[in-house]
């Protein structure tokens, strides 16, 4: 059993992998892909075939490397969006979870339990209004 | 002519639209976890309901659901009678299209270009989770009040600043009381409160912010909305600043708005909160 740390109030990685049109560069043959899924037939032939699929997507072989190995955290790096990834992980049959505990390093159950990861802290500037 | 009459502020997240799909009965959670939301909303919807609005004009942002990174407008105004779900990857929900008026979507083309916005106009505008998650739980099918949704980039930066959700909001002040028709508008905004969904920091939940940000709103706006968006984002997930969008409907109102109905709760990831605001006019 894992037990995660409290996120922090930063914004660099791995705690935040910020989405920039940097990324969007970066990341463009496998968020286009992904756009692919939101047709429910393209879905099917996913999950029918995936290496097929994915060999016809357009992407680099690491690419699709780091999809057959559900790196979701490399695919992020390299400038997979989050809300795309995550219909590429809903075609596979995973969900957010699967993300996220990858992101985390703990498993999907782990991170069930551990949300919400309650916080306290303001802003400092809004911190002095409310006091 | 037209009133604004006032302003919901309100989250979405889609695991809102699941536990509607799956409520043991009208007003009851499936899970327990989302009671809390249940209760609040029912609340929320009085207040709405008391409003007696006509049209709502929803600041709202797409999650690359309808929009892609090939083609994503920082603004976007849906002009058309009727909005679509959009299919985000696991089919649609059981739920009717949302109804549009045209008529009200050119008017606000039309003055928020004026007003020197440069809006993408979208004849077709397939609606995600941010409206479809929470409305359902405000009204009643077949809906009954219209929308024009407003779609603001949240998803690549660069997005816009504070400063410009605010003057955005002022524009549809002015845009709405130039309609030439009676109507009770009121004018929404949507988006999570705190949550982050990628990174180690999946998960983070901050209730002191996302309450405060409920406290503040009305009364100590400006103060609010000067806080960099960085900040909202480290001290509430990258997400949170999705908050930035009820600065629009806030800056539509006046400063004589009262607060009819809010409330806060976190039932999982995403800080679930909403809040009823009503111009002195409302009443009249």
């Amino acid at each position: 059993m894992t037990t995660l740390p409290l996120p922090a109030f930063d914004l660099d990685p791995p705690g935040t992998y910020l989405f920039t049109v940097h990324e969007a560069v970066r990341g463009q043959r496998i968020n286009r892909f992904a756009l692919t899924l939101r047709s429910p037939e393209r879905r099917a032939e996913l999950a029918a075939d995936e290496v097929a699929t994915l060999e016809a997507a357009g992407l680099t072989d690491d690419e699709i490397e780091l999809i057959r190995r559900r790196d979701w955290t490399a695919l992020i790096e390299a400038g997979g969006h989050l809300q795309l990834l995550l219909v590429i992980v809903a075609a596979l049959g995973g969900t957010l979870w699967d993300i996220g505990a990858h992101n985390a390093g703990c498993t999907a159950d782990e991170l069930r339990d551990a949300v919400p990861r309650k916080v306290a802290g303001l802003p400092a500037t809004i911190a002095a209004v409310v006091r | 002519m037209s009133t604004l009459v006032g302003g919901l502020g309100i989250s979405h997240t889609p695991s809102m639209g699941v536990e509607y799909d799956r409520a043991e009965a009208p007003g009851v959670a499936g899970n327990p976890a989302w009671q809390a939301w249940f209760d609040g909303t029912r609340l929320i919807r009085d207040a709405l309901a008391s409003l007696e609005a006509d049209h709502l004009v929803v600041v709202y942002n797409d999650h690359l659901n309808y929009f892609s990174l090939d083609n994503l407008p920082t603004l976007a105004i849906g002009i058309g009678d009727r909005f679509a779900q959009a299919d985000e990857g696991w089919g649609p929900r059981p739920v009717a299209d949302l109804g549009g008026d045209a008529a009200w979507g050119i008017h606000l083309a039309e003055q928020l270009v004026a007003q020197g916005f440069d809006p993408q106009l979208c004849l077709t505008l397939e609606v995600d989770h941010g409206i479809y998650s929470w409305f359902p739980y405000l009204f009643d099918q077949p809906w009954p009040v219209p929308i024009t949704p407003i779609a603001v980039n949240m998803v690549c930066q660069p997005v816009p600043t504070s400063a410009r959700m605010v003057q955005l909001g002022r524009a549809l002040r002015v845009a709405i009381d130039r309609y030439p028709a009676d109507a009770r508008v009121v004018v929404v905004a949507t988006g999570g409160m705190s949550h982050q969904i990628s990174g180690a920091r999946f998960g983070i939940a901050n209730e002191q912010l996302d309450r405060t940000f409920l406290d503040l709103l009305p009364g100590h706006f400006d103060e609010l909305a000067a806080v960099p968006v960085d900040e909202l984002m480290r001290f509430g997930g990258t997400e949170a600043a999705e908050l930035i969008l009820w600065y629009a409907m806030r800056a539509a109102l006046s400063d004589d708005v009262r607060v009819v109905q809010a409330f806060q709760t976190f039932p999982a990831i995403t800080g679930c909160g909403a809040l009823v605001l009503a111009e002195p006019v409302a009443a009249a």
